[in-house]
């Protein structure tokens, strides 16, 4: 039997494997962060249409069709596996393209899906008196929901998103399927070459740990800040 | 300064219609502070709330300061700005300290400068005795201090007119006094006012005329000496039975 330290030389010193570690973990914080951009980004516009469909008696066609393509897009995503929707992105409609911006399009549009019902679910949990009283003051629809409704919208839903973050964090752990080196492939790729699935296995696993314990202190901190307003 | 003719609306859910407004004349002149009373479901709050079109009028015309403003080629955001509203409920911004909701609205319509906004801001906090709550937020403070700074907030917007939406009911008795005390005020200095209220007292002292509204029609509109002495309509008679 080898000692802790051979295996652990081997798996991460030997022949600068370490660097398939940094380096994966390089494309998964990159992935993750971008995708959460064109997550949240997707995730309000959709919002916005799914609520502001609801809410109008009179729509108009432009609104309808918005809402139409809402639909069919929350339909299509939520409906399908995510690994399914990556492979389908690379394989078939982006086939041109570099395979972490791939990645990060198609994790972004997965994630938007996920977060236009959280979003529309902040929105609504503004009460309809904050509204009023925008529109009363001669603020337009728009104005009113920038400035007052989404503030307190997003911090209402605050520690949804930042669930949603840690889940996409994990997910893009599929990403080795369209040929990405992201931290699970890393360690995986170590494994292929030592023999030993334990120790680079155990190491990935861990640094997910890490991150995702980090993220939650983050919140917390959000949260504090965001709970001046709610003194009393 | 408004004028309101043959106002119906009916709201529309799953279980049908409902006629809430049944054919409203009306008209409130410049400087004339009319108090609208009535039972619960009357009617009355919707009225107001069309009078700034909160809620769209099924049918008839409402005329503010010479024009038709339930039409779709009027911008609805520019007539609002010169209507100030208060409500039950207060409705300030909890995520904004008290100087940001006031200054909020005259910054981002570009009626003033953030300097101006913010000196109309104090000057306006001072008036109503809050100017040391300027960085608190609503949260922190009582029920009736944040009526004062709703109202407060919507004359920083310089209004033509103002409109209030039973300001005092959501409020503990001990502080009806302060938010009533600030409205006598603003009566005094001849703000154009339409209110919608329970307080008696404050409709004999303030109003000029009073409307009865039940069924969504005005049933009554008189003077408050005739009104509470002197009542003509048997509703309206029945109601102040009741309530005095």
């Amino acid at each position: 039997m080898e000692s802790i330290s051979e295996k652990f030389y081997d798996a991460f010193v030997k022949n600068d494997r370490w660097m398939y570690i940094t380096n994966g973990l390089k494309n998964t914080v990159i992935i993750t962060a971008f995708a959460l951009i064109i997550g949240v980004v997707l995730g309000v516009i959709a919002a916005i249409v799914k609520v502001s469909y609801a809410k109008k008696t009179k729509k108009g066609v432009g609104l309808s069709i918005a809402n139409a393509i809402v639909t069919i897009y929350l339909t299509l995503i939520r409906g399908t596996p995510t690994v399914v929707q990556l492979m389908i992105m690379y394989f078939v409609i982006w086939k041109s393209g570099a395979p972490v911006a791939v990645a990060i399009v198609s994790f972004g549009i997965n994630s938007g899906a996920y977060l236009a019902e959280t979003f529309r679910s902040g929105i609504q949990s503004v009460g309809r008196g904050q509204e009023e009283a925008g529109r009363s003051l001669g603020l337009s629809y728009g104005q009113t929901m920038r400035k007052i409704i989404l503030p307190q919208a997003f911090k209402n839903v605050a520690p949804a998103v930042f669930n949603e973050f840690i889940t996409l964090l994990k997910e893009t752990s599929i990403a080795g399927y369209v040929g990405i080196q992201d931290l699970t492939k890393g360690g995986d790729i170590i494994r292929s070459q030592t023999y030993d699935a334990t120790t680079p296995l155990l190491l990935v696993a861990a640094i997910y740990l890490v991150i995702v314990i980090g993220l939650t202190q983050i919140l917390r901190v959000i949260e504090r800040r965001y709970a001046v307003s709610d003194q009393r | 300064m408004i004028s309101v003719k043959n106002l119906h609306k009916t709201f529309h859910n799953s279980k049908g219609a409902n006629e809430v407004l049944k054919g409203i004349d009306a008209e409130i002149k410049d400087g004339e502070k009319v108090v609208i009373i009535g039972p619960s479901g009357s009617g009355k709050s919707t009225f107001l709330r069309c009078m700034n079109l909160l809620e769209t009028p099924t049918e008839g015309e409402i005329w503010f300061d010479g024009k038709k403003i339930n039409d779709p080629k009027v911008n609805v955001d520019e007539v609002r700005a010169q209507m100030g509203m208060v409500f039950q409920q207060f409705n300030l911004f909890p995520n904004m300290t008290v100087r940001e909701n006031i200054t909020l609205a005259p910054v981002m319509l570009k009626k003033m400068t953030k300097d101006e906004a913010d000196d109309k801001a104090m000057k306006l906090l001072k008036r109503v005795g809050l100017e040391d709550k300027s960085e608190s937020y609503p949260g922190q403070l009582s029920g009736g201090q944040q009526q004062r700074i709703a109202i407060v907030r919507a004359l920083a917007m310089n209004p033509k007119m103002m409109l209030f939406d039973e300001p005092t009911s959501a409020l503990d008795p001990e502080m009806v006094g302060e938010v009533l005390n600030v409205m006598k005020e603003l009566a005094e200095e001849g703000m154009t006012m339409a209110v919608v209220t329970h307080e008696m007292a404050f409709a004999k002292e303030v109003a000029n005329r009073v409307f009865f509204v039940d069924y969504g029609k005005i049933l009554e509109e008189n003077t408050p000496e005739e009104f509470f002495n002197n009542p003509q309509h048997p509703r309206a008679k029945d109601f102040l039975s009741k309530i005095l």
